[in-house]
């Protein structure tokens, strides 16, 4: 090239730097400690974990439970996709579908579980409602209604994006071709989302098994494999080796799971124009929809009923009266809102670092001359991060930074969540760039700009909504998770899920679910900020 | 004057250009003619220094421009998307690379460009307001501002229909008339490249397949591909419009 393009191989060098001890360092670290044993390095400890009968079984819930809510979820999102996608209802019915059914990725998934609790247990809100007690929480099915839940709004938008490409226009090509509904529902509709099911079941399935919110709440006595690896790590009697094992087999599913969304990929159809034709009329269908749709939400909304009501009333479920006294008491408390205070400077911070981190990534990928395999390190690097799982990257910053000056900084915690959610936003990033003008740095170079000064006056102003879009998805992620920072947040850097964590160890549940309104309502404002601009951006363009 | 001496440029050990030897004279229009895939593109982003050659040499005014980095060669070119920036209005485009150089242009001159190319009542509107003749007027608007020593478009005609496009090649053959400006221009279309030009530059297989001007081509073919795949398409077009013009002449004797 005659272009030296030295910026963007000085960012490319930082990139590569940062996910170096990041990511490589401490995952091969971990890697290293699970072969450590009393009588020195080796398959010890992996012997003693998988003929110890707790992990096996583990293992096995694990699966089962993980199983049955990915197919529950990919189901239920399929109907609601459906309804939105394939019937005449009311427009404004199904944007109201659509907004609810994302609703809950704005909270933390440890809160999932103490609102079922709150719902189904014996002094629950719906168990009063119902007069009796629907099922047993604890276990199984407190973790499979938790994962649904978890999952439901992930499998939604995977499915809703890809229904949204399906071309119309083929139901009535098979239509005048003869076939029978059945046939046209599985030629036009079925058939073309497969992969996409298939993928939702994949992600939901990884989600699940490597989710440590939702069994911290409700799990019970019904042991998986993320209950035995914070036991094996921060429980009663730690054993950090073992752990380590652990977290490497927690590693394999996740692996095998990307690696099958990876194949899948290949059966995504593409149709080469949408065109909208009018659906045909049928009460009945729609119909039928409607009302499930409706009951999915409403069950949904009932669970999550509870983190209104519970904090709001004097004392549940014995004195019922409106009071705002737990909501006072937790401003009042500088130990609970100083910690809220805290974690949104810190969120505010990660979404920050993580833009940057992100759009360097992409700009090196999508904008430059760099050598097709340096661009291919940076892609898999994002496909790595989507492999491991929050836990493990959690555990492996442990062992690597403890008795660092890193350890208990808010920075560590920073960088392991820019690192843990790198994946998609880079590829949100990368696609948008690489849809901008393939020439403009070299007219503007032309013109006789720098490449930086090309970046700001041209490129960035062009890319303002998708870095909105990272800004607020880096946000609202690093707030509802807890599966990584549980293992690195200390006393002096406390964010909210981990507060929840503690708190739920006290039992102080008003507390626990205040904090929970407090973070519903953060994300709330600040995707409703960020959507309002990117709107009204949109709208001035078009 | 323009030398290029025994250029070549291969990718990925596939020969895409093999020893180009050419002159264009000061103040020339030079149109690069040939089928895509025939390396025209690479050709023109030799020149302007986007893509390094393998060997040989690019001489500039008796300077070698071989080894000199693009912003350095005082080239500039429109791309065939224009390349405009959408964040910006049509008189921040025209006026971009002035923030950068200002000495380059006065405002008077900036203004000479902007009548010549009848963009006044343009000047506030956003990019996507304008239609794509509008935009190409802006997209050379903006990279005369600079100056250039040597001026590339790259299918400057093929975005445009019909009567515009006749607009366009008016306003092409103006601006490297009252500037004395070199102009190469790169097209897939005989008919474009041989009323626009005053030499055609037939590119085939990565070599060049005759050099001249277009009376000479259409006169004298020098080979086998000129004439099948060049002349031949021009004389269809030519009976086509004929026969349409005969039919008209003859319903008009029949009226009458």
């Amino acid at each position: 090239m005659i272009r030296k393009e030295r910026e963007i191989k000085v960012i490319y060098v930082l990139v590569l730097a940062i996910f170096a001890v990041f990511l490589a360092v401490p995952i091969v670290r971990l890697l290293m400690e699970s072969f450590i044993g009393e009588a020195g390095a080796g398959i010890e400890n992996y012997v003693n974990v998988l003929t110890g009968k707790g992990f096996m079984k583990a293992l096995g819930n694990s699966v089962t439970v993980s199983v049955s809510s990915a197919l529950i979820s990919t189901l239920l999102a399929f109907f609601m996709t459906y309804s939105i996608q394939y019937t005449n209802l009311n427009k404004k019915f199904k944007t109201v579908i659509q907004t609810l059914a994302v609703l809950p990725m704005l909270l933390p998934t440890i809160t999932y579980g103490f609102a079922i609790i709150y719902s189904f247990g014996k002094q629950g809100l719906l168990t009063k409602l119902f007069g009796t007690q629907l099922f047993e929480i604890y276990g199984f099915n407190g973790l499979m209604f938790g994962y649904v839940i978890y999952t439901l709004p992930i499998s939604f938008m995977l499915i809703l994006n890809t229904m949204g490409f399906i071309d119309k226009k083929f139901m009535v090509v098979s239509r005048v071709m003869g076939d029978s509904p059945v046939q046209t529902f599985w030629q036009t509709i079925i058939r073309p989302l497969l992969g996409t099911l298939a993928a939702s079941f994949v992600q939901c399935f990884f989600l699940c098994f490597t989710d440590y919110g939702i069994p911290a709440s409700v799990g019970g006595e019904y042991d998986v494999v993320a209950t035995v690896l914070y036991n094996e790590m921060l429980g009663s009697i730690p054993n950090f080796n073992r752990g380590a094992v652990v977290a490497m087999m927690m590693l394999i599913p996740s692996v095998i799971s990307i690696a099958l969304l990876k194949y899948l990929e290949r059966y995504n159809m593409r149709y080469n124009r949408i065109s909208q034709i009018e659906l045909k009329k049928n009460p009945v269908r729609d119909g039928v929809c409607a009302v499930g749709s409706s009951l999915i939400l409403l069950s949904v909304l009932a669970i999550f009923a509870v983190i209104f009501v519970v904090p709001l009333v004097q004392e549940w479920p014995y004195q019922v009266n409106f009071t705002l006294e737990h909501v006072q008491a937790v401003l009042n408390d500088q130990s609970l809102f100083g910690v809220y205070q805290n974690s949104i400077f810190f969120f505010f911070c990660t979404a920050l670092i993580g833009l940057l981190v992100t759009y360097g990534a992409a700009l090196a990928t999508a904008r430059s001359g760099l050598n097709g395999k340096l661009k291919g390190v940076i892609d898999a690097i994002a496909l790595v991060t989507n492999t491991i799982p929050g836990m493990v990257i959690g555990i492996a910053f442990m062992f690597i930074f403890s008795g660092t000056a890193l350890q208990n900084t808010f920075f560590l915690i920073i960088l392991c969540n820019v690192v843990h959610f790198f994946s998609t936003p880079y590829l949100m990033m990368r696609n948008s760039l690489s849809k901008l003008n393939s020439s403009w740095e070299t007219t503007a170079s032309l013109m006789g700009d720098t490449w930086i000064k090309t970046i700001v006056r041209i490129v960035t102003p062009n890319m303002t909504s998708t870095l909105l879009e990272v800004f607020s998805y880096y946000f609202v992620n690093a707030m509802v998770t807890v599966s990584a920072v549980i293992f690195i947040a200390g006393a002096r850097t406390m964010v909210i899920t981990t507060k929840i964590k503690e708190l739920q160890y006290y039992t102080k549940f008003n507390e626990v679910f205040v904090l929970s309104l407090f973070i519903l309502g953060t994300n709330l404002i600040v995707k409703g900020i960020l959507g309002y601009v990117i709107k009204r951006k949109e709208k001035k363009e078009n | 004057m323009l030398e290029l001496k025994h250029v070549k440029k291969s990718y990925d050990n596939v020969t895409i250009l093999e020893d180009i030897n050419l002159q264009i004279k000061d103040g020339e229009i030079v149109s690069i003619l040939g089928p895509s895939g025939c390396g025209k593109t690479t050709l023109l982003n030799l020149v302007l220094g986007l893509t390094p050659a393998d060997s040989g040499q690019i001489i500039f005014d008796g300077k070698d421009m071989t080894n000199v980095p693009m912003e350095e060669r005082g080239f500039n070119i429109v791309f065939q998307d224009y390349a405009l920036f959408p964040n910006l209005n049509v008189y921040k485009n025209i006026t971009y690379g002035l923030k950068n150089k200002p000495e380059i242009s006065t405002k008077e001159e900036v203004d000479e460009f902007i009548e010549l190319l009848g963009l006044k009542e343009h000047l506030n509107k956003k990019i996507e307001q304008l239609s794509g003749g509008q935009k190409q007027r802006v997209a050379l608007a903006r990279t005369m501002v600079m100056k250039p020593k040597i001026l590339l478009l790259d299918e400057p005609l093929s975005a445009l229909d019909g009567v515009i496009k006749e607009s366009i090649k008016q306003k092409i053959k103006e601006i490297a008339r009252d500037f004395h400006l070199t102009t190469i221009i790169v097209t897939h279309d005989p008919e474009e490249a041989l009323t626009l030009s005053d030499k055609v530059l037939i590119v085939n297989k990565g070599g060049i397949s005759q050099y001249g001007a277009p009376q000479e081509i259409i006169t004298a073919p020098q080979n086998n591909f000129l004439k099948e795949f060049i002349l031949n398409q021009l004389e269809i077009k030519r009976n086509n419009i004929f026969a349409l013009f005969q039919q008209d002449i003859t319903r008009k004797v029949q009226a009458v």
